[in-house]
């Protein structure tokens, strides 16, 4: 078998039926029709055929010639493989190798379409001839060995005469034959001279011998000189040369055990009897099969189903972009986050500028998880074998679930904008001085609950009335009392305010009861001309409701003129300066002066009171009491009339009507939204009022803005009793609030329409005590100073400067 | 020598710091100029009022007190520049004023009513208080004399002379009384001589001027009065600011004062005047602190207004330090504020003096030197204050106190607001001391000379 150069060897490859061991296989597959198949599949085995290229004649004559009957069956089996197992079988064939046997296990289903499968098979390789006995003589055509054939020893047809010695040649004129019998001619022999002129110029690779079987001039390549030196030496031939390469496993390995049968055993009956085990099985099976336990058919399960299933098993999975919807590609839009392809510090070898040195290392190890500009280090490692498992891996995955889960899928316009320079550009308190800050002066003396104070037009005296009935006028300077008058024994003093006007006369007003009290303190306050004018002033109007009694018929609300009296005092009142007492059916509780000093409003916002009777209108020079019919809804609670023009402001509960008192006309109404007014103040411009209410809310409302307030500022936490404008000009307001504090604000009002009015919060003046949940009951303004005076439950006034 | 073993240790392992010391005051300069001299910064104002006096050679140790910067020293040195981020490197230039004697508690005069006034004369204090009653004391807390004329609270109340007193109040006028001593209590008797009307209320404060026999007053009804103590020179009371005839029926010792005018109404502020003084130099010139926030300059002569200095605070106080022209001027905003009547002065506040809590209602001059006063505040104290003691901050020089004067009654007592120990008056004699009266009924004294 020296000559088996031109063998070509093909493996028929036929896989093995795998051994189903897996009962849910068993299911599928061995009970699909394949059950009785595995018969046919014992005698598909793997063949081998192993097809001889013959040369001579002679040898054809050898058992190894092929008969045509042994042709056929090959040819018949090339067919069958082909029909029956498709494409992958036909690959195998044409390729017949490890790599052929690869491909069909890796692509088994996939169709490969082999090259120049169908035409090799198609046209027969030989032609056919009679030799000299007039037999059949197969000529078989050049076999092209494919690049992977193993047939290596496809050379050139060489000198076909054997080992011989030539000179047996030596009289012919060829030197043998070649494969097909065709002679070799003698190379021509030159002449001496040629020859030794051949000699001088040596062609490359030029030996000076003579290839025996050419009779060529021998030429070697430097390769081959090079490989024969080393065979001298016994070394191995060349570089490429393995002396003792791996063995083909041909025969062996799995699914080829028994390619070739070792032994001459025939094959035991047991091969052919169906096993009784395996009977009991199946019986076992069509057992449950007829119960309807198995379903001998399952057809392929569609997405839902698989999903239900997927469902049904214990582990939940989570769709987080399940109800996405697809986004049209925009700018906006961000797709999910990509990861970066791996660079070359990701390599389990990388480049060695890429591995760190030992400084970066140490850096490395030394910072926080989160400054770390990478995860990981990058490690050389010899093999990609030897890399080990990636230590982060879970933490790594995770963090790539955030990122995809937590990143924004759309871009959102961020405005960066400082939140503080979205606030209004404050004044600072420092800039804005004046305003109260300490407590300077306490007074204490009334017992019970100071109710309200007055500070009169100088400046310079306090009035106080509190629950002991008393009225009290305090040196606002020192805190000195200096005159007191008992009203009553068991009322309280609602109200107490010095009559406004010039410093000609000196009126004090307090309202005690259902009556109201007209005083001229008498005391050092005031010079006995001023004592003089201010009892003129109030004799002025006895006498008037006589004489013109028929004109306060006709005049509004003059249903009820017995409602009020107006009378002088008693002689012991008369003797310590309280000289007009005005006696309403009702208990009024707040009291307003028009600027004139002429004409005062009281509130009697108590339920027992008519509403048409709550608000009374009086005229001090005509000892005269008008009841203005304001139709109001509601309960009132204070009034106040405007600086400057006839306007009267009346709060009710919810409410502030503002009427023209000239035009006896509705003019606006205003809804500050508080649940109970408590008091209002107007500015001394006309233009704003402030609104305090139970609610804890101070309301600021521009009177030409509209009927809801311009501004709400919350900032006590108990109700607010009562607000309070700086008289003299000083851009001030102040509230008094149940919780016993002072608030002083900044309230700039320009008279300028286009600019709105500022509104600072200046100080919280803290000092009166909270006595039953009352804190302070009223607050007053020094009439040129930035002083202000506090009444409080505590029972003591205070002055803040 | 006690001074050099005192610093020979130091210097060792302390650091030393270049100091030159200088004074303002003649009679303590040192004869020849030391220039700098290198000290230990552990001297305190003992050690260096030690080694001055060395330096002066003088008989008896004089106790100094030293100015760095403004600051009264009262710590080491050391302490004083690492508190005031000084480098020990640079050279300190120490002023040394003679040392004023912290005031001492020395008595109590108890009252019957808020003391309103307060003033001091030869060894005789005088106390107007809100019963309307006027006391005259002796050093050992008698009352020597009482004198009772005015019908309301007794507002001010001045010597005039040691044998005039006058006084005024709430009932618009002031009184002129005559004065004669006794040792004994209740001895001395105190005859009102004078009443001066013209003013329509309350008469808040008197100045006095006993060699031209005049008084300055105070009002709160806008206007300052100009009167003369003498029966001749006034003229006569303006009818209409006289008592009712029905009122004056009522009083029991309804003896008939003489009755007179002013002899000019100065009329020009817009609110209450708080205080008036005279200048000390020129009896002719008299200033005004007003509740409208200014200072007013008055030709007395001419009965005109020289010139206005407004401020941003009410003034109820005012005092005429004449060596360094300024008048200082107390505050509802809680300071005293320092001014230049001159009219060359190109700012209105030359200096700040902080540390009261409360208005500065009354202030009264160091009769020793220029450069001391006292007030009183609301607050209850009274505050000794030295005008070199100042810094210079921002926008202003700042002055803070030397000493603070407590009030005895309320002591180791958290008061608020002054309640009760508001501190109406003070006075600074040369030999009492420091005398106050105030809202607890007390006249109390404390003297700035060393208990013997």
């Amino acid at each position: 078998m020296s000559q088996r150069a031109g063998q070509k060897r093909k493996v028929v490859e036929v896989p093995a039926p795998e051994v189903e061991e897996d009962a849910d296989q068993l299911d599928l597959g061995a009970l699909n029709g394949d059950f009785d198949g595995e018969s046919e599949e014992d005698a598909d085995e793997e063949s081998e055929e192993d097809e001889d290229e013959l040369e001579d004649d002679d040898e054809l004559a050898s058992d190894e010639i092929p008969s045509s009957e042994d042709e056929e069956e090959v040819r018949q089996q090339f067919q069958d493989m082909k029909t029956s197992n498709g494409h992958s079988k036909s690959a195998q064939s044409l390729m017949g190798s490890d790599t052929a046997k690869d491909v069909a296990a890796i692509a088994t289903d996939t169709p490969i379409t082999p090259l120049n499968s169908d035409d090799a098979a198609d046209i027969p390789n030989y032609t056919v001839s009679t030799d000299a006995n007039g037999n059949l003589r197969y000529i078989y055509g050049e076999i092209d060995p494919v690049y992977d054939s193993d047939d290596s020893d496809a050379v050139e047809p060489g000198n076909t005469i054997g080992n011989i010695p030539m000179s047996y040649y030596d009289a012919y004129p060829h030197i043998g034959y070649d494969i097909n019998g065709r002679r070799i001619a003698r190379p021509a022999k030159g002449e001496a001279l040629d020859s030794l002129l051949d000699s001088i110029d040596i062609p490359e690779g030029w030996t000076g011998l003579t290839d025996p079987a050419t009779g060529k001039p021998l030429e070697l390549t430097s390769e081959q000189l090079e490989t024969l030196k080393k065979l001298t030496r016994n070394e191995t031939p060349g570089d490429g040369y393995d002396p003792y390469p791996d063995m083909v496993e041909w025969f062996t390995g799995k699914g080829k055990e028994e390619v070739m049968p070792l032994s001459a055993i025939p094959e035991p009956k047991r091969r052919f009897v169906p096993s009784a085990h395996e009977h009991k099985r199946v019986m076992k099976m069509v057992k449950a099969i007829r119960e309807g336990r198995i379903k001998p058919y399952r057809a392929p399960l569609t997405e839902e189903e698989r999903e239900r299933e997927e469902e049904e098993q214990d582990f939940a999975t989570y769709d987080v972009w399940a109800t996405e919807q697809p986004r049209e590609d925009h700018v906006m839009n961000i797709p999910a986050p990509k990861l970066p392809p791996p660079g070359y510090e990701e390599s389990y070898h990388p480049p060695p500028e890429y591995l760190p040195d030992d400084e970066e290392k140490k850096t490395w190890e030394e910072q926080d998880d989160e400054d770390r500009d990478r995860d990981f280090l990058p490690r050389d490692h010899a093999a990609l074998r030897k890399v080990p498992g990636y230590e982060q891996f879970v933490k790594e995955k995770f963090e790539r679930c955030l990122d995809l889960y937590l990143a924004p899928r759309v871009r959102r316009s961020k405005l960066n904008i400082d939140p503080e320079s979205l606030l209004p550009k404050l004044p600072d308190p420092a800039e804005l001085k004046p305003f109260p800050t300490t407590n300077t002066t306490i007074m204490r003396g009334h017992e019970g609950k100071v109710r309200s104070i007055s500070i009169d037009g100088s400046g310079k005296w306090v009035a106080s009335g509190g629950d002991d009935g008393t009225v009290r006028v305090w040196e606002i300077l020192t805190g000195r009392q200096l005159w007191r008058l008992k009203l009553s024994k068991d009322e309280a003093v609602n109200v107490v305010s010095w009559r406004p006007g010039n410093a000609e006369s000196s009126i004090l007003v307090a309202c005690c009861g259902e009556s109201i009290y007209f005083m001229v303190p008498q005391h050092e306050l005031c010079t006995p001309e001023v004592d003089a004018k201010s009892r003129e002033i109030l004799d002025a109007g006895y006498g008037y409701a006589a004489t013109a009694a028929p004109a306060q018929k006709t005049s509004a609300g003059a249903d009820k003129p017995t409602a009020a009296s107006w009378a002088r005092t008693s002689a012991t009142l008369q003797e310590r300066g309280c000289l007009l007492s005005l006696t309403l059916r009702t208990t009024p509780k707040t009291l307003s002066w028009h600027r004139r000093g002429d004409y005062f409003s009281t509130v009697s916002p108590g339920s027992s009171s008519a509403s048409a009777t709550a608000i009374a209108i009086h005229t001090l020079s005509k000892h005269q009491t008008q009841y203005p019919r304001l139709r109001l809804r509601g309960l009132a609670q204070t009034t106040c009339f405007h600086p400057s023009k006839p306007l009267f402001f009346v709060a009710t509960k919810v409410k502030v009507r503002i009427y023209d008192l000239q035009a006896q006309k509705m003019e606006k109404e205003l809804l500050p939204g508080a649940r109970w007014i408590s008091d209002i103040a107007l500015h001394p411009l006309g233009s704003n009022l402030i609104i305090s209410s139970y609610d804890k809310r101070l309301l600021w409302h521009d009177l030409d803005l509209g009927a809801t307030p311009y501004r709400v500022i919350r900032h006590h936490t108990k109700a607010i009793r009562a607000v309070a404008f700086h008289p003299g000009g000083l851009p001030l307001f102040a509230d008094a609030s149940d919780d016993g504090t002072l608030h002083i604000l900044h309230g700039k009002v320009v008279g300028d329409s286009l600019e709105n009015a500022t509104i600072v919060p200046l100080k919280v003046l803290k000092g009166h005590r909270v006595v039953r949940e009352l804190g302070v009951l009223g607050v007053e303004w020094h009439p040129r100073e930035a002083w202000c005076v506090s009444a409080g439950a505590d029972g003591t006034i205070r002055v803040w400067t | 020598m006690a001074t050099e073993d005192a610093t020979a240790p130091a210097q060792q392992r302390q650091s030393q710091v270049r100091i030159h010391l200088h004074t303002k005051s003649g009679d303590i300069e040192l004869p020849q100029d030391t220039g700098s001299i290198l000290v230990s910064t552990e001297l305190k104002r003992y050690q260096l009022s030690t080694l001055v006096n060395r330096l002066l050679e003088t008989d008896k140790p004089l106790p100094l007190e030293f100015l760095i910067n403004g600051q009264f020293l009262r710590t080491s040195l050391d302490e004083f520049l690492t508190k005031n981020g000084i480098s020990a490197e640079t050279t300190l230039s120490v002023e040394y004023v003679k040392a004023l004697i912290p005031p001492i508690y020395s008595a109590s005069y108890e009252h019957d009513d808020w003391i309103s006034s307060v003033d001091v004369r030869s060894q005789r204090i005088l106390s107007g208080s809100y019963d309307g009653l006027l006391r005259v004391w002796n050093m050992s807390s008698e009352v020597v004399g009482t004198g009772q004329s005015h019908t309301s609270s007794i507002k001010a109340a001045k010597f005039i002379s040691p044998t005039q007193i006058a006084s005024s109040g709430m009932d618009r006028t002031i009184r002129i009384w005559k004065y004669e001593d006794a040792q004994a209590a209740g001895a001395a008797s105190l005859t009102p001589t004078l009443e001066l009307y013209g003013h329509k209320a309350s008469v808040d404060n008197i100045a006095v001027h006993g060699n031209s026999s005049r008084v300055l007053s105070a009002s709160a009804d806008h206007s300052i009065g100009l009167w003369s103590t003498k029966k001749a020179e006034a003229p006569a009371a303006p009818e209409n600011l006289l008592p009712s005839a029905n009122k004056r029926r009522k009083l029991s010792n309804a003896k008939q004062l003489p009755q007179r005018g002013p002899l000019s109404m100065l009329q020009g502020h817009q609110s209450q005047v708080g205080d008036v003084c005279f200048d000390e130099k020129d009896a002719t010139v008299g200033y005004s602190a007003s509740w409208d926030h200014s200072v007013k300059t008055w030709d007395l002569t001419t009965s005109t207004c020289v010139d206005t200095r407004t401020t941003a605070q009410s003034l109820f106080s005012i005092c005429h330090l004449p060596e360094s022209s300024l008048l200082a001027t107390g505050t509802s905003a809680r300071h005293i504020t320092l001014i230049d009547p001159r009219a060359s002065a190109t700012t209105i506040s030359a200096m700040t003096l902080r540390g009261h809590t409360n208005a500065v209602v009354s202030l009264a001059r160091d009769p020793n030197t220029s450069y001391q006063m006292v007030s009183g505040s609301h607050d209850g104290t009274c505050r000794v204050w030295d005008i070199r003691s100042v810094r210079s901050e921002a926008s202003d020089q700042v002055g803070e106190s030397v000493y603070v004067i407590e009030r005895d009654s309320a002591k180791g007592k958290r008061v608020v607001a002054g309640e009760g120990v508001k501190v109406f008056s003070v006075c600074w004699d040369k030999d009492v001391g420091i005398v106050s009266g105030s809202e607890d009924k007390q006249l109390q004294i404390n003297s700035s000379k060393p208990s013997s």
